[in-house]
């Protein structure tokens, strides 16, 4: 007995072998593909109902004998078929199986055959019912589970002699329903593995396109900013000029924070200065310090003596603009050679600094106003600060004093005023160099996250 | 960054953790949005756990500033860290925003 229990289990084994590899060969082919989409192709419907008709066969003939009677997996060809291939694909396969099994005879054969059909038939129907796509795992084993229970059904129903119809039943029962309703589980989950690896794809597909996409904005913001940046500075006499932009390389971060240094030609004697920088990043921001940077030029050249009117009235032109909260913080300083003095407006932009060379000590140059953009009415004024021979201006945008080290630590305007004053008698351009070494020291090896832009006046 | 939201007083007050940085704003201003879809247009932003803000955060303050200018729309900060402050301060913001020392003196007057 036992025995023969145990070479039973050995040729269900050998069967779910067989199922394994079908599902496998199947699920790994490219008509699969189509099936998953809910559309097979005609030729892909043929294939299938092939296939699944040779397993329904397979199943027939695999059959064990437990206690006189034939437990089979005939059924689960034209279930699973059904189940993925609709009920044409299902009652094919269905029809192969049934054929072959009415070949063969025997008390049972009309029930067996007719459940056969409508294994298949139900299965697409199933199919339909959950709009053209495979109904998961629980759905697929239920529905197994009930359908060899109504091919018991319908062999009580048909079989004559009763009593012979209730010991066939009463002895294959259970372990059709266990041996098809494990077959049809080991089938559903390779599906289903299938389906998760295919979503898991696509979205890793769509990651790849968005990634691609942002790298491709970037690159454009990245040129826009870039055309903007002068190629050389122009100077004017008694002042010495020196300006430069390290743009972020990495992503994210404020890539495009900055409106670069700008320098207007004003009025014999005068030249107007210009460092700012954009709240936001990608393309948005880009063409944001575009449009402000030409408004801001637009109107400093118009209101050439008065800067706060300047200001005043690009900005109420930016704000107009400014829909998701974009601004742009923004000092605009205006040098005269006569009186060596700075003349300037500061719309929420980091204080720039001036290092005095008879005492060293440092002057911040506050906001007058607020960043530009934020507020349609907003006032502007304007202030002046006297330079004298060997004074230093260091104009700066916050990607200097919010560089960040591995710890995230700041590099701050404690250290930015130290090298200021370390550095303040060299050359404008030295005085950048060393600045941006500090940062560079400062930082290590963490990335820039945020655009740099220095510029720097030395008063002759 | 972390956000809890609760509503107190009929208003909404999104407590804040953190840095709000370029990384992390987004975050912030989907939180926000959210809130004004589903039409609480009284909102709070409890900052006393923010230790620094970005320019890409002082950008979701202003935007959320100017969703919410309705009559009887309500939009404040409170608990601001000195740092905090000092940036807001810098860009000019502090004219533009309520800004209350603490949670109970923000809803006061709501």
């Amino acid at each position: 007995m036992a025995a023969t229990i145990f070479s039973s289990l050995l040729v269900l084994l050998q069967l779910i072998c067989v199922i394994v590899v079908v599902a496998y060969l199947l699920t790994r082919s490219k008509l699969f593909i189509d099936v998953l989409d809910g559309h097979p192709a005609i030729k892909t419907q043929i294939i299938l109902i092939l296939v699944f008709g040779i397993l329904s066969i397979y199943g027939t003939v695999s059959g064990v004998e437990m206690l006189g009677a034939i437990v089979n997996v005939r059924d689960l060809g034209p279930m699973v078929a059904g189940l993925i291939g609709g009920p044409v694909v299902g009652l094919g396969a269905g029809l192969i199986g049934a054929a072959y099994r009415g070949s063969l005879g025997g008390v049972t054969v009309v029930p067996c055959s007719l459940a056969t059909i409508l294994a298949g038939l139900f299965g697409g129907i199933i199919w339909l019912w959950f709009k053209r796509k495979f109904c998961g795992i629980t759905v697929a084993v239920l529905f197994a589970i009930l359908m060899e229970g109504l091919h018991m059904l319908l062999t009580l129903l048909i079989v004559r002699p009763f009593d012979q119809a209730l010991t066939i039943t009463s002895a294959v029962a259970l372990p059709m329903i266990l041996a098809n309703a494990a077959g049809m589980f080991i089938f559903a989950f390779i599906i289903e593995n299938l389906q998760n690896e295919r979503r898991m794809q696509a979205e890793r597909d769509t990651l790849l396109r968005e990634m691609e996409r942002k790298n491709t904005e970037l690159a454009i913001a990245a040129e826009i900013q870039q055309s903007f940046l002068p190629d050389t500075i122009s100077q004017i006499e008694g002042f010495e000029i020196a300006a430069k932009s390290v743009m972020a390389k990495e992503v994210g971060g404020d890539f495009f924070d900055v409106i670069p240094f700008e320098v207007i030609p004003l009025k014999k004697g005068t030249l107007g200065i210009m460092i700012a920088d954009v709240s936001g990043k990608g393309i948005p921001a880009a063409l944001f310090m575009a449009l402000s940077r030409i408004v801001v030029r637009v109107n400093a050249t118009w209101y050439m003596d008065r800067p706060a009117m300047a200001i005043r009235n690009a900005n109420t032109i930016i704000a107009a603009d400014s829909r998701a909260g974009m601004f742009v913080t923004l000092f605009y300083g205006i040098l005269e050679v006569d009186s060596h003095t700075l003349t300037y407006v500061n719309a929420g932009h980091n204080p720039p600094i001036i290092c005095h060379a008879e005492d060293e000590l440092l002057t911040e140059l506050t906001a007058t106003g607020i960043a530009i953009g934020a507020l349609s009415d907003a006032e502007y004024t304007k202030e002046t600060a006297a330079l004298n021979a060997g004074d230093i201006v260091v104009l700066y945008t916050d990607g200097i004093t919010e560089a960040e080290n591995a710890q995230q630590d700041m590099f701050g305007e404690e250290r930015l005023h130290e090298v200021i004053r370390a550095f303040r008698k060299l050359p404008a351009q030295e005085i950048i160099a060393a600045i941006l070494k500090s940062v560079q020291s400062f930082c290590g090896n963490y990335p820039q996250s945020d655009d740099i832009t220095l510029m720097v006046i030395r008063v002759k | 960054m972390e956000i809890t939201t609760a509503t107190r007083d009929g208003a909404t007050i999104l407590s804040v953790a953190g840095r709000i940085d370029t990384v992390t704003a987004p975050a912030l201003e989907q939180a926000i949005n959210k809130e004004i879809e589903r039409g609480n247009r009284k909102i709070l932003l409890n900052f006393s756990a923010v230790s620094y803000i970005s320019s890409g955060g002082l950008r979701v303050l202003l935007a959320t500033a100017k969703k919410l200018k309705n009559p009887g729309d309500k939009y404040a900060l409170c608990s601001l860290a000195a740092e905090v402050n000092k940036i807001l301060k810098l860009a000019g913001f502090t004219t533009i925003f309520f800004i209350y020392p603490s949670e109970g003196e923000a809803l006061a007057g709501w």
